[in-house]
């Protein structure tokens, strides 16, 4: 199927509409020049107000990327499932993490590939759904120049996610301990000041934290993983100031929190 | 009095609840023009060139002005009561708040309009600013405004005064002198329906102005006194405000629309985003608030010493009628005979700052509620006590000589104490605002009390 | 593209990337959703897109096509309000009216979800996305799960304001 190319008439815009994850990916290509529109709620208002103007874009809503599977113990998340999708799905500990993000109304709008694609702000950090894919030793399968690639999701976050193109998540089902504390404001827009994530398998072995909310991306903290001290969070990530909170602020509660998280995994 | 008690429904709550009411915005009159404004980009700079030529060759552009354009460019919220005009309509030669207005252009859409001020030709010679209202006296400090950093109207004085009883003697014979220093800060009233004004020109000549204005008269008066018309040129319609708080008296968008609907001959609309809201829409002032209390160990305020400086921003609008008000209240709802009160409008090179629900008063009672509390705290009484002892009563009189006659504050309290649960002691329990007598009306009080109703 | 607007099948040509709140106020001229903020922080420009509450400012239309819309417009007439609007009347929840829209849209498909009385909790999670700068919300969620426990389906007991009428007076009320 051929992919539909719309001219706008404020500006040459030309936007792609693949029909499968396979024409999106030939469509995107190396990503040069290309401005992948997923939910919109990040880049629709700047697109509005001419702060960004993309020559082409690509709308994966109809590729086919909004699946949940499962592949024998493998769950496979689409890039374009929507938070609120997360937030009302089968696994409590996601949907837990993602009906912390936003509000229900941008949830529905909101998509897990987003989420893990999202700059952060000139005001707040964003991707709040990092730290408990991370902690879920999620991997991400992207697209871009050099082709297909999987990595763990703390990888993919480190590197540089603009050249690439996220078409699935996936992470393996087995039973779980889980714990979660976050630091946050209750409204539409308001990101976590600070949030920390905990998983192990039923029997506390293979503990995996991360923290969301403090930097530019969610982090996986091997230290506390190690020392199991949440004072040591602070050897895994350096805490910044934005709009929410300050950077002395976010240090002086990030143990706790994670204490919070971990106290919670401990009595799950 | 059939309306008093009543549960009458709200005459627009019809058209509220089905979204039929229609606001500034919902207003459809065919084609119609955007706005935009080129905004400053400095804290206080002199505009040392501009040139629109590129901008009005543009497609889309229909009209752009500047000062030039304006027959009264500079003019006062406050003229009618007397405060002379200090704020320019449109930049003219400098610049004093981050995102003052230079230039405005319409044109056929947002987007033309928005790219016309972005092709604006403009350059700058940036200033020192001024933030810090407490610095403003300094010797080093910058100059900011063409009265010097402080507004210099109050009849022979270049600040508010209120001077009550005798201040000295009040402090030689307290026992104990309380001070506290107070700083509420900015707030955006941040109104759901941003600033917005549609202009339409009319055959007859005259405009038709669609306005959120929360001051209908005042801001005909204001586009009247700017565009040099009288007011029967001008035909307001206003009366559904997405909200306002006080974020809009000032006349932020109507002068400016009006301008350039005449220029174009079509009608014009802006409608700011939230992003100006936020930014460049006035707040409620900042404040520096320094209280000195002679306390005698009764628990009685002898008198008050108050130094408060009001940071007006850039320009001056509502701010030196805000202080006024502050002065009015600086003693709260208590009973002080010995006043000094000093407080300046001081400028900064900060959005100018302006109305916002009992603004100039609330700082105030901020200030004063808590210092009565800190008295409490150090004197070891009960906060309770403290207040009702020298709550006003019929009889007494304010700082600036009014003699009260029904003040409430001796019934507000205790009704306060009671819902919160409060056990007063029955000697307080059943206090009343009677005038003072006994033992409420100690040597100190006598002199200030004037049951005769006649001013001091 | 096409868009099911309140019932009706409508064409659309603005531009794909185009803000479904500036198709409906600005193509359609349906002025019910409001642009408080436009970039989904304040809740006003909410809509119903195939029955669930979304914020139309941060949809592009392209990713709605063929959805079915339903914006302030379709959901009651003065003189047939739905419960939730009777209720927001009788219960002075607008105020200035800006945010109502969003509200009212938002609670309606609240209370539709979950097909009985809510919780003030649910209330607070379905709303909580919109902001009311006047009434301080209390009298908002009193009327919201009033409306879910079918306690109001009529305003009759309110003197309902004649057309062109400014406001009900009070007998004796100077003319």
């Amino acid at each position: 199927m051929r992919a539909t190319a719309l001219m706008i008439q404020r500006m040459t815009l030309d936007v792609l509409f693949p029909a499968s994850a396979d024409e999106a990916a030939t469509l995107y290509g190396d990503g040069e020049g290309i401005t992948v529109f997923a939910g919109g709620t990040i880049i629709l208002p700047e697109i509005a107000a001419g702060r960004l103007v993309p020559e082409r874009a690509l709308m994966l809503h109809k590729s086919g990327l909004d699946e949940i599977r499962t592949d024998g113990d493998r769950v496979l998340i689409g890039a374009m499932v929507t938070v609120a999708a997360l937030a009302e799905g089968d696994d409590p500990f996601l949907a837990g993490a993602a009906s912390q993000v936003a509000d229900g109304e941008i949830r529905r709008n909101a998509t897990v590939g987003g989420n893990i694609c999202s700059p952060p702000g000139d005001d707040a950090q964003r991707g709040d759904l990092g730290g408990a894919l991370i902690a879920l030793g999620a991997r991400v399968r992207s697209t871009g120049a050099g082709g297909e690639r999987t990595e763990p999701v703390e990888d993919f976050l480190a590197g540089d996610r603009a050249g690439r193109l996220v078409l699935e998540l996936e992470y393996d089902g087995f039973e779980r301990r889980t714990g979660a504390h976050s630091l946050r404001r209750r409204h539409a827009h308001s990101y976590a000041i600070a949030g920390a994530v905990a998983c192990s398998r039923a029997d506390g072995s293979d503990l995996r934290v991360a923290v969301t909310g403090v930097g530019p991306t969610a982090v996986r903290c091997r230290s506390v993983e190690q020392s199991r001290d949440p004072a040591d969070v602070l050897k895994d990530v350096q805490p910044v100031d934005d709009a929410v909170a300050t950077a002395a602020y976010r240090t002086a509660v990030l143990p706790t929190v994670v204490r919070e998280a971990l106290d919670h995994l401990e009595h799950a | 009095m059939k309306a008093v008690g009543a549960r009458l429904p709200r005459y627009d709550g019809l058209g509220h609840v089905t979204g039929r009411t229609q606001f500034v915005d919902d207003v459809r009159v065919g084609k119609t023009l955007w706005v935009k404004a080129l905004r400053s980009t400095h804290h206080n700079a002199a505009i040392t060139s501009l040139d629109t030529s590129k901008a009005e060759a543009m497609k889309g552009v229909r009209a752009i002005i500047t000062h030039k354009d304006v027959p009264k460019n500079v003019y006062g919220h406050l003229e009618g009561l007397g405060v002379p005009g200090d704020e320019p309509l449109l930049a003219d030669g400098e610049v004093r708040w981050l995102g003052q207005p230079i230039a405005a252009v319409a044109a056929e859409s947002e987007a033309a309009a928005q790219a016309a001020v972005e092709a604006m030709e403009i350059s700058y010679e940036e200033r020192p600013a001024l933030f810090d209202i407490r610095n403003a006296l300094d010797p080093d400090a910058p100059e900011i405004h063409q009265w010097g950093n402080v507004y210099p109207h109050y009849g022979p004085y270049n600040h508010r005064r209120v001077r009550k009883g005798d201040i000295d003697r009040a402090f030689d014979e307290a026992d104990t002198i309380v001070e506290g220093v107070y700083r509420p800060q900015a707030i955006e009233q941040v109104p759901m329906e941003t600033q917005v004004s549609l202009v339409v020109p009319e055959a007859s000549g005259r405009l038709t102005i669609y306005s959120c204005t929360q001051a209908m008269y005042f801001s005909m008066g204001v586009v009247a006194a700017h565009l040099q018309v009288p007011l029967n040129k001008l035909k307001f319609v206003g009366g559904t405000v997405g909200g306002g708080f006080g974020g809009k008296v000032d006349t932020a968008t109507e002068t400016i629309c009006a301008l350039l609907a005449l220029k174009a001959r079509k009608p014009v609309k802006w409608r700011w985003t939230r992003e100006e809201e936020f930014l460049v829409s006035s707040t409620r002032a900042p404040w520096h608030i320094e209280l000195q209390d002679a306390v005698s160990k009764e628990g009685w305020i002898l008198g008050r010493r108050t130094v408060t400086l009001h940071d007006s921003g850039a320009y001056a609008r509502f701010s030196p009628y805000g202080l006024t008000k502050h002065a009015f209240h600086h003693s709260g709802a208590y009973t002080i005979p010995n006043l000094r009160f000093d407080g300046f409008v001081v400028f900064t090179n900060r959005v100018p700052t302006t109305a916002m629900r009992g603004f100039g008063v609330t700082s105030v009672s901020f200030a004063v509620e808590t210092h009565m509390n800190r008295i409490a705290e150090v004197m070891g009484l009960d906060p309770w006590e403290l207040r009702l002892k020298n709550a006003n009563r019929i009889g007494d009189t304010s700082g600036n000589g009014v003699v009260l006659k029904d003040p409430s504050t001796v019934a507000v309290t205790l009704a306060a104490a009671d819902r919160v649960g409060i056990e007063l002691s029955a000697e307080y329990r059943g206090m009343n605002e009677e005038p003072r007598t006994g033992a409420l009306l100690p040597e100190h009080l006598v002199a200030q009390q004037n049951l005769n109703g006649e001013g001091a | 593209m096409n868009l099911i607007v309140n019932g009706s099948e409508v064409e659309i040509v603005s531009p794909p990337l185009t803000p479904l709140l500036h198709v409906l106020r600005d193509e359609l001229d349906i002025t019910g959703p409001k642009a408080g903020c436009q970039q989904g922080g304040c809740g006003t420009c909410t809509v119903l897109i195939d029955g669930e509450p979304r914020r139309s400012c941060l949809t592009a239309v392209a990713a709605v096509d063929g959805a079915s819309i339903t914006t302030i417009e379709g959901v009651g007439q003065a003189e047939e309000l739905s419960a939730v609007q009777a209720a927001f009347y009788k219960h002075y929840a607008a105020q200035c009216g800006f945010c109502t829209p969003g509200m009212v849209l938002a609670a309606t498909a609240l209370i539709e979800r979950k097909g009985g009385p809510v919780e003030r909790d649910e209330v607070l999670e379905a709303l909580g996305g919109h902001y009311c700068r006047c009434t301080g919300y209390v009298k908002i969620i009193d009327a919201v799960m009033a409306a879910s426990r079918g306690e109001v389906d009529s305003v009759d007991d309110l003197p309902v304001p004649e057309p062109g009428q400014p406001e009900v007076l009070p007998k004796g009320s100077p003319a």
